[in-house]
Order: C-alpha cells, then structure tokens, then sequence
C-alpha cells in the first residue's frame, strides 16, 4: 500500500493540523514577555473552536477515510469524539482564565498542555492500530501528569501529580503488555484485522478461546480500566481529583475519560459479541461494580471534589452499560452519553471554582449552604448540573442515561438496567444534597465571595444552556451510529 | 393546540416571573394567581368541548396533538385527554390558583421562587395527566419531583430536608423501575413509545407480570399504598400548607391514575393476578391508616395519614374488576383531592393564627371563630363520606363494586366498610376535641377567617355539594373511558358472577341502576336533611 508523504490527504487531518499550528503559536508567544499572558487562552479557545468547526464540516460531509496504511481513521466515530474533546477543551479554556489568575508565568505551559492532551485524546480516537492508540494514550498522559502538579508550591497538587504519575505508568504498562500478548497471538496490532480475525464465515475461530489473546484482551480491560477510572482500578481519582488545580480536576475527568472509552469502545464494541460470553459477563460486572462503589462511596463525602470524582466514576460505570451492550446503539449512546457528561461535568467543576471566596476555594460542601438566596446565579449553574448529572428530565443528563438504559434493554441485560436504573436514584441522594445545602441551610459564617468573572460566567452559561436544551430536543444532537 | 396551552401556560408564568421579579412582591403574586386563574378558565372549555360519546381518547384537534419530539428512537410529544384524565386536569388546575391564593401572605422568603416552583409544578402534573407518551409521561413524572422538592425542603417545616429527601428517593427508586418497564415495553411495541398504539395491542406482552409490577410499585409508592406509605406523613408533615395540598390534591392521584391509566389496561390478566395481594394491602392500608389517624396528636398528620385509609379505597376500587368501582375511584380520586386539600387549608389557616398543629392547643374555636367552624364541619363530614356530599358517593361507588362484582373482594370490602366507621370516629373526634369545649386565653382573641380565606374555600365547597347532590355532572362524562378499561379488566370466569347482584342484575346496564339506587338513596337523606 502506498503511504508516501505526498499521497497523504492531508486535508482529512485538519483539526488535529490546526491544534498543532495552535500549539506552535502558543509556544512561541510564551517567548515575548511584551505579550500579554492572556491571550494564551484566547488562543486556545480560537484555536479549538476553528479545529471543531472544521470537523463538524467533515462530520456533516460524511467523511470517511483511512490514513496511512489503514492506521489512522477519519470517520464518524473519531469525528464525533473530536468533538467532545474540543468541546471539553474550550470549556475548560473559558473556565480557567479567572482560575489561574494574573501570574504570568503560570500561563504559557499550561495551555501547551492542555492542547498536546487534546492532541493526543484526537489520535486515541482515531487510531486503527493500538500503537497509534497507545501513543495518543502517553502523549495525552504525561501531559496530564505535569497538569495535575501544575501548582507546585501546593503540596496536595505535587502529591495528586505524583500518584497519577505512577498508577498511569502502571496502566500504561499493563496496556504495552496487553498490545504485545495480543500481536502474539494475533499476529497484527491493527483493531479492524484483529476483530476480522476472530470469526471466519460467521463461525468463530480458534483465536476467541486462545488463552493468550484473552490474556491480552484482560489486560487491555486492565489498562483502559485504570484510565478511565473504573472499579476496582479507580483508587487514583479522588486523590488526583481532589489535589489537582479544580480545572485541571475538571478536565481529566472530562476529555481523558472520553478518550480512553474511545480506544475501548473501537475494540470492544465490535469484538464483544465473538469472544465467549464471559466476557460480556465481565464487563457487565464491571459496570454493576463501578455504578455501585461509585455511587455508595459518594454519599460519604463532604469535601465536594471528592465527590464530584466518585460521582465521575460512577458515571464510567453508566457509560460501559452502553459497552456492554456491545450493539451500534450501544455505541453511539456511549457517544451521547461522553458528551453530555464532559458538558456537565466541567458545569459543576466550573461552579465549584465559581464559588471562591477571596481566602481561596471552598471545597466542603457545607460552605454551600445559604447560597441559594444569596448567589442566585452561582446556585442555578450549581442546581443544573447536578440534577442532570442526577439524571432528572429536562436535562441531557437524563436522555443520555435513557439512551444507554434502552441500548442495554435492546441487548436484553435487564439486570444491569435495573441496576443502573437504581443507581441513579442512589446518586440523586448526593447530587441533592448539595441543592439541600444551597437552598435550604443558613450559613455558619458569611463569606465573602470574588464577583462573578465574565469568563466564567460565559463558559457555565454555555454549559447550561447546551444541557437543558439538548434535555428538551434531544434530536438536535444526534449521534453517529 | 387547546390542551398544550393548559400545559405550558403555568410554565410561561414561570418565565413571567422570573423576568419581573424585581417590580416587587405584588407583582410576582398576581402574575402567579392569574397565570393560575387563567390556565383554569382555559380549562374549563376543555369540559365544554369534551365529547362523552367518544370511548377513548378525544380527537378533536384541541384536545389532542401528535409531534414528532425525538424521531430518531420513536417518542414523540403526544398529548390527548378520555374521561378520567379530564376530571384530574380538571382538578389540577383549579386546585393550584385556590393554592396560590392560600399562599398570598405566609410566604416569608423567597416568594418569586415559591411561585415558580407553584407553576412549574402545575406542568409538571398537568403533563402527567396528558401524556400519550410512555417517555413524555416518564420525564413529566420525574421533572414534576424537582419543584416538589425545592417546596418542601425551603418552605417547609422543621425536619423539612429529610422530609424532602426522603419523597424524592422513595418516587425516584419507584421510578427507576418504571424507566426499566417502559424501556421494556418499547421495544414490544415495535420501538415506539405510544400509548395509544399500546392500549390497542390485542395480544398480551411478554413478563406481562413483571412488566405490571416495575410500574405498579412506581404508582403504589405514590399513591402510597401500605407498605409504600411512610414518605407521606412526613412529607406532609413537613411541607408548607400549599404544598400540601398539592400533594394531597394532586400528586397522590398521579399514583392512582397511573395504576387506571397504564396498569389496568396495558397487563390486565397480570392486573387481575394480582388482585389477590393488592386488595388486602389496600384494606391493611384503609385500616391502618384509621388507626394511626385516630392516635396522632398533630392535626396535620391525623390528615395525612387518613390520605392512606382514603386512597386504600382508591386503590381497593381499582382492582375490584367492575365499572362501578373504577368509577367511584376516579370520583373518589376528585373527591380526595377536594376534601382532603380542603382540609389541609383549614389546618394551614389555624397555624398561621396560632402557630401550633396540636390538637391538645385548641378547644372551643367554634365559640371565637364561628364561620371557621362551620366550614371545617362540612369538610370534615365530606371526609366521612355523609351521605350528601362528594366522599359518599365515591365510597359508596367502591364498596358497592367491589361487593357485588368480585368474589374475592367481597369479604375483604366487609372489612374495609369499617374503615368508613373509624373516619367517622377520628374525624368527629378531633373536631370536637378542636372546636367544642371552652377556648383557653391564647386561643382567646383568634379571628375568623378574612375574604380571601373564604375566596380560598368557597369554590371548594361548592364542588363539595355539588358531586354530593349531582354526582352525575361528573360520572357521566368519564363513563364511556371507566367502562373501556373495566371491560379490558373484567375477567370472565363463572364464580365473578354476583349472588348478591340478582337485585341489579335486570337487562338495564348494571351502572345504571347503580346510580339510581344511589340517586334514590341520596334524594332520601336530603329529604330526611329538609325535614329535620
């Protein structure tokens, strides 16, 4: 197959081109101290916003190619996860202009990096071949790891850099081993041939029950698991979550999250149905187990980005009913499902950080109380995301759980309906009892709170406005199948 | 078109208010009452328009709409209303401009919010009772539960948060279920989720049983039937008067008309299986209820549990298989909404005056605060079931059903008889232990109720005589819909044929003679009532 440089379409790369030329620009103001500092942000904001609307267009015109030799592929699926990852980019972009504050110097890299994580979750969605995802996957992690102790003079922040440091290193080694035992047995790294590989003539083949690729299969299970942080390999987020800067927080559990179940559905979806039924049987506990412990361990929370990280775990665990599912329903209401959450997600980071008080953050619930009445605005960003990170109607939130809940009814895994179905009254008990502590308790000592930035303010109304919409006209999102 | 305005209207008002709060207290208040008074007389061209030949469904394009609302998986925004959902729609919107009013001073905080939630909450329920659509019922459901929950938990009482909690948990863990059985459904219905189409299928669902239960427990616990109940009390207890009435009024009722409206009729075999164990929970519950009524020292909460024995008839004449019962539980789910609402103002009022619930507080009101008295009389007697007013009529309408068109009811209903006794027995009991004797100095100097206190309970009490005296304005128009789903309910089996029922068993439709027999008895007790 010919794979010169010249007979590449480059053209199909365009979004990842440009938040590779943004990167640059980015790199190379940092140099000029004459620039001010914040236009980093905006022009990573531009810089993502033109990248998504180059690949909307591509999305709408049907785009459907492969890229060097059948590596690399521009579809549907890798579009629409490019979406949610520019998405959660710029949201984040918006959220972290007031966060970071005047320091100048704080401001280059950490726009570097957000953007080379955005460039690597781009490549976990689009690769053919698990070396490709295996590459976006490190490039998007280390990026992370400097993130995550991006303040250093904060003990908590270096220690949540630390620990994400060496679980992920863990993971990824555990996914390196998982790729090799599967190239032993299969004798290919690409995702499409493995997955032709394991039925000939709709009868499955010798390589379905070969003890060596389902070894490999577990430890790709293994590392993707830690990833996107399911049961029981989810230790590291409520450290992570909670030390790391609230953006950043925001941010891991928003766009890595999606693009580690990008790399894990292109594998899964499709090879589910031809492995041996224990598989589907592990995945659906697996999701059981991350629905549940996500949710109990929630309820015993008070430091609020504590919770918001179970609460991101439990979410992991709705997202795999649709894996489980392991049907094109069950894939694009996973889809559904990672943008509505990134949405939301960073909504309820973006109104933690809305919250500061000019001693700093205040992270345990019980400073919430009284907000209600005395910050209406803040108490309505706060109020909607989290009923619909509850599920309620009329919020995406809860056609995302509907999509997922009837792709799994469709598959006939009634249990894990049920369970799932159960879970979310659980997690309506925490979720609420944050709107209890605005609306309905008085405040131990009044706070003095920073005025609103516009920023802030534009970036939560965005988010809110995109759930609640999407909750009433959920056709106007419409997923690829 | 007619319909959607009633829905959405209370939600325009929502945005009316949140636009002009800032001009002031007042503003926010008549915005509210005549968003509110407004949706009811809208409404009201929805019982003049109502066609009573029609089985089903009306299909005037007033009353019913069909759009596309999510194409990609079959839902759809699909809104009609037959003879049962009338009157609930009926209710809900005259019950919540009665509310607003009730509500106009004893807001202390918050006032805008609390209107909003008010209206939001009218949509909510509004949506409930017209929704064709398994999905478009399930969001209404689960959306209505959020301005619930904000009215309880910032304007309630003492113990209002966990109260709060508490209702949303118990409704959302029903509901989840509910969410499973749809989904279920959905895919039986060649993916769609259209109730019409569903009520149409000829042959029964596969699970049929489970399928009856994951929406039935979802109804049970908002009805509440016993074992379900214990949310009530304290969401009563807790909730300000306004939400309790709503709740009383109209949440409840989302229970039964979810049981007449989806259970009967989608799975009636599986219905009729499980009358061997709901009818005794609904008798356990109609007793219970009364005696724990009998023993509370709280006003409000004597109230709130004889909710629990009221809706234990409800539910006892919903599965009794017959016409009759249905009937006189669609009425009775009015006259709950009416009587019991009714009740709970009363009870508002005189906390809003003394600023205490205990019965042990009062004594003599009847002396200080004659037009008070009264009126709380008539309710509290309409509470019984006296014979001329609304609670006879649907009491008697289950119990006759019940009796004569089920063997298996039948010895269960010579129980639940009993617990018409015991309302009287708690009901006059507390009246008498509030109103007679002589008022001591707090209660002294209470004043009798202002005009807009009685503008909040006169419209009540007119539909309190009016369903006692002529209940036929009421039973006539749902007729036609009570009879399609009692036919889809009726099992045919040799030992159902009524012993008792070769009094009413000529060629005349059985309803009929019912209610003459009702009719003649009613005209006897006013007679008897003139005479004395």
């Amino acid at each position: 197959m010919p794979s010169e440089i010249t007979d590449i379409n480059w053209s199909m790369l365009m979004p990842q081109l440009v938040i590779v030329a943004t990167l640059f620009i980015v790199l190379v103001f940092d140099m000029f101290d004459s620039i001010s500092k914040k236009m980093h942000a905006w022009m990573t904001i531009v810089g993502s916003g033109i990248a998504l609307v180059s690949t909307i267009q591509m999305l709408q015109a049907g785009t459907d190619e492969t890229l060097f030799s059948n590596m690399f592929k521009v579809n549907s699926y890798s579009l629409f996860f490019n979406i949610i990852f520019l998405v959660s980019t710029i949201l984040v972009a918006l959220i972290s202009i007031s966060y970071l504050g005047r320091d100048d110097k704080k401001q280059g890299p950490y726009y570097l990096l957000i953007l080379l994580a955005t460039l690597g979750m781009m490549l976990m969605a689009a690769g053919n071949e698990l070396i490709i995802v295996f590459l976006g996957l490190e490039l998007m992690s280390l990026s992370l790891y400097v993130l995550a102790s991006y303040f250093r003079e904060s003990p908590a922040s270096s220690e949540a850099g630390m620990k994400y440091l060496l679980l992920g290193a863990f993971a990824s080694a555990f996914f390196l081993y998982g790729i090799a035992l599967i190239y032993g047995a299969a004798g290919t790294t690409n995702i499409p041939e493995i997955i032709s590989k394991l039925t000939v003539d709709n009868q499955s083949t010798p390589l379905t029950t070969s003890s060596l690729f389902l070894a490999g299969m577990f430890l790709l299970i293994v590392g993707f698991g830690f990833k996107v942080a399911i049961v029981p390999f989810h230790q590291w987020a409520p450290d992570v979550y909670e030390g790391a800067p609230t953006t950043i927080a925001a941010f891991i559990s928003a766009g890595p999250k999606a693009a580690g179940f990008a790399a894990f559905l292109t594998i899964f979806i499709e090879a589910l149905p031809k492995l041996p039924p224990e598989a589907t049987g592990v995945i659906m506990f697996l999701a059981m187990l991350t629905m549940t412990v996500g949710n109990v361990i929630a309820i015993a929370q008070t430091n609020i980005k504590r919770m918001l990280a179970y609460s991101s775990i439990a979410h992991a665990g709705y997202v795999m009913v649709g894996l489980a599912a392991a049907t094109p329903d069950g894939k694009s209401s996973a889809m559904f499902y990672l943008l509505v959450y990134c949405v939301m997600n960073i909504g309820a980071f973006g109104a933690v950080i809305m919250a500061r008080t000019a001693d700093g953050e205040n992270l345990m619930i019980s400073d919430y109380a009284g907000l209600g009445f005395r910050k209406p605005l803040l108490a309505i960003f706060m109020t909607t995301m989290l009923v619909s990170l509850a599920g309620f109607p009329p919020t995406a939130g809860f056609i995302g759980k509907l999509y997922l809940f009837k792709s799994a009814i469709g598959a006939e895994l009634y249990l894990l309906v049920i369970v799932g179905a159960l879970n979310t009254a659980i997690s309506a008990f925490y979720y609420l009892r944050v709107v209890v502590t605005m609306y309905m308790r008085e405040p131990e000592e009044e706070l003095e709170f920073n005025p609103y930035p516009s920023t802030l303010v534009i970036g939560l109304t965005l988010a809110a406005v995109g759930i609640i919409l999407i909750g009433i006209l959920p056709s106007l999102l419409s997923t690829p199948a | 078109m007619l319909l959607s305005i009633v829905i959405f209207l209370p939600l325009l008002g929502v945005i009316a208010i949140a636009l002009l709060r800032g001009l002031g207290a007042n503003v926010v208040k008549w915005i509210a009452l005549g968003t509110g008074l407004l949706t009811f007389i809208i409404s009201i061209s929805l019982y003049t328009g109502f066609d009573k030949t029609l089985i089903g469904f009306q299909t005037n394009p007033d009353f019913y709409q069909n759009l596309d609302w999510i194409p990609g998986i079959g839902a759809s925004y699909h809104i009609g209303i037959d003879g049962i959902s009338l009157w609930l729609v009926l209710l809900t919107t005259f019950l919540t401009p009665i509310c607003i009013l009730a509500a106009w001073n004893s807001v202390e905080k918050g006032l805008s919010g609390f209107m909003m939630s008010l209206l939001a909450l009218e949509t909510g329920m509004l949506g409930v009772f017209c929704a064709l659509d398994l999905l478009l019922f399930f969001v209404f459901w689960e959306a209505m539960l959020i301005p619930m929950y904000f009215l309880i938990g910032i304007w309630g009482g003492e113990r209002r948060i966990y109260a709060t909690i508490k209702f949303v948990l118990y409704t959302m863990a029903g509901s989840a279920l509910m969410l499973v059985g749809i989904l279920a459904l959905y895919f039986q219905n060649g993916d769609s989720f259209n109730l019409v189409q569903l009520l149409a299928a000829e042959e029964s669902f596969t699970h049929a049983n489970y399928l009856f239960l994951a929406f039935f427990i979802a109804f049970a616990i908002k009805v509440p039937l016993f074992p379900f109940h214990t949310w009530l009390p304290d969401a009563h207890v807790e909730a300000p008067t306004v939400g309790s009435v709503i709740l009383a009024g109209v949440l409840l009722k989302m229970g039964t008309y979810g049981i007449v409206r989806f259970c009967l009729p989608l799975f009636p075999q599986a219905a009729a299986d499980a009358t061997s164990w709901v009818v005794p929970l609904a008798v356990i519950g109609i007793i219970y209820g009364a005696l724990v009524a009998m023993v509370q020292p709280d006003l409000k909460k004597l109230v709130a549990y004889s909710s629990v024995s009221h809706l234990g008839f409800v539910v006892l004449g919903l599965f009794s298989q017959s016409g009759t019962g249905i009937q006189g539980s669609v009425l009775q789910m009015i006259n709950h909404g009416l009587s019991t609402g009714a009740l709970f103002l009363l009870v508002g009022m005189i906390y809003e005056r003394r600023h205490s619930r205990m019965i042990v507080d009062f004594g003599g009101l009847a002396k200080k605060m004659p037009v008070f008295a009264t009126i709380f009389l008539i309710v509290t007697l309409s509470s019984i079931g006296l014979p001329g007013l609304n609670g006879f009529v649907g009491e008697f309408k289950i119990l006759l059903g019940s009796f004569v068109e089920n063997a298996f009811s039948r010895w269960y209903v010579v129980f639940a008889t009993s617990g018409v006794i015991l309302a009287a027995v708690y009901m006059l009991w507390m009246y008498q232990r509030v109103m007679f004797g002589t008022p001591d100095s707090t209660n002294e100097s209470l004043p009798d109720l202002n005009p807009r206190e009685l503008a909040v309970l006169l419209p009540i009490l007119l539909f309190i005589v009016w369903i006692g005296v002529y209940p036929n304005t009421f039973l006539e128009p749902m007729k036609s819909s009570v009879d399609a789903v009692a036919a889809e309910v009726k099992v045919k089996e040799e030992d159902t044929t009524p012993e008792v029922g070769q009094l009413i068993n000529h060629e005349e439709s059985q309803d009929t003679v019912v209610l003459e027999l009702e009719t003649a008895k009613l005209k006897k007790t006013d007679e008897e009532a003139l005479t004395k």
